[in-house]
């Protein structure tokens, strides 16, 4: 199953409209930009979470501060790269690279977009089976969904097999 | 993806919805608060039972919608 349908019309639409104006003024006009759009949603069977390995896949831009480098937040183009660190990080060891939310509700309480120590509560009630040992990192602006499917689909889903999970929970920031 | 249930929480139905997920709730939370607003860790709880309660159904899943707002 494609994960846009109709890629090759999106990205000429993009190219000639956002992209363009981009290229033109510098500028990004949200107005003209092609929002991605499906028509069908994946089909997959249900899963006993009480009995899997869940991922979390956070959008919010966060890293370890003291070891890896922050997303390219300033670029309007985006960044496509992801970061994993481990699930059980403490808060204070991260940072956040997204100019495209306010950061103050994060910085109070990191829990509103990587409830890591809820999901560690529902594992001791047996609600979830268990943790995976990384969380899936990466920063949500992303305008050019060609560059989302080529380069950072395909290293979520590496990551994802690599930490062999049976579900994952996304929150986009 | 690829074989893995997935569900996601979203303050953005709108956008979320073209995009055909396989399950998902939404709420009417901020930008940058999508589990819940900051320490109510019994609404962010909320939000990530009913999201996670999801996975159980084979996808795909009409978003639900959660009666959970901001502050």
């Amino acid at each position: 199953m494609d994960i846009l349908e109709n890629i090759d019309a999106w990205w000429a639409e993009f190219e000639q409209g956002w992209m363009a104006h981009y290229q033109a003024t510098g500028e990004t006009n949200w107005k003209i930009y092609n929002r991605p759009r499906n028509k069908t949603a994946p089909a997959g069977p249900g899963i006993d979470v009480s009995r899997s390995r869940l991922a979390l896949i956070s959008s919010a831009g966060a890293y370890l501060k003291d070891s890896q480098e922050p997303y390219d937040a300033e670029n309007d183009l985006g960044d496509y790269a992801i970061r994993t660190f481990p699930s059980s990080t403490p808060f204070g060891a991260l940072a956040y690279a997204h100019t495209h939310y306010d950061h103050a509700a994060v910085e109070a309480d990191a829990q509103v977009l990587l409830p890591l120590r809820h999901l560690e509560d529902m594992v001791s009630e047996g609600m979830i089976g268990e943790l995976a040992p990384s969380v899936i990192s990466f920063h949500g602006y992303q305008p050019d969904v060609t560059r989302v499917i080529g380069e950072t689909v395909p290293a979520i889903i590496a990551a994802a097999k690599a930490e062999q999970i049976d579900a994952a929970l996304l929150v986009p920031a | 993806m690829e074989g893995i249930a997935t569900t996601l929480t979203t303050w953005n139905a709108g956008v979320t919805r073209l995009t055909a997920p396989p399950r998902g709730t939404f709420t009417q939370l901020a930008r940058g608060s999508t589990v819940g607003n900051p320490h109510d860790a019994a609404q962010q709880r909320r939000v990530l039972e009913a999201t996670l309660g999801l996975l159980a159904q084979d996808a795909p899943v009409d978003m639900v919608r959660l009666r959970e707002a901001a502050e």
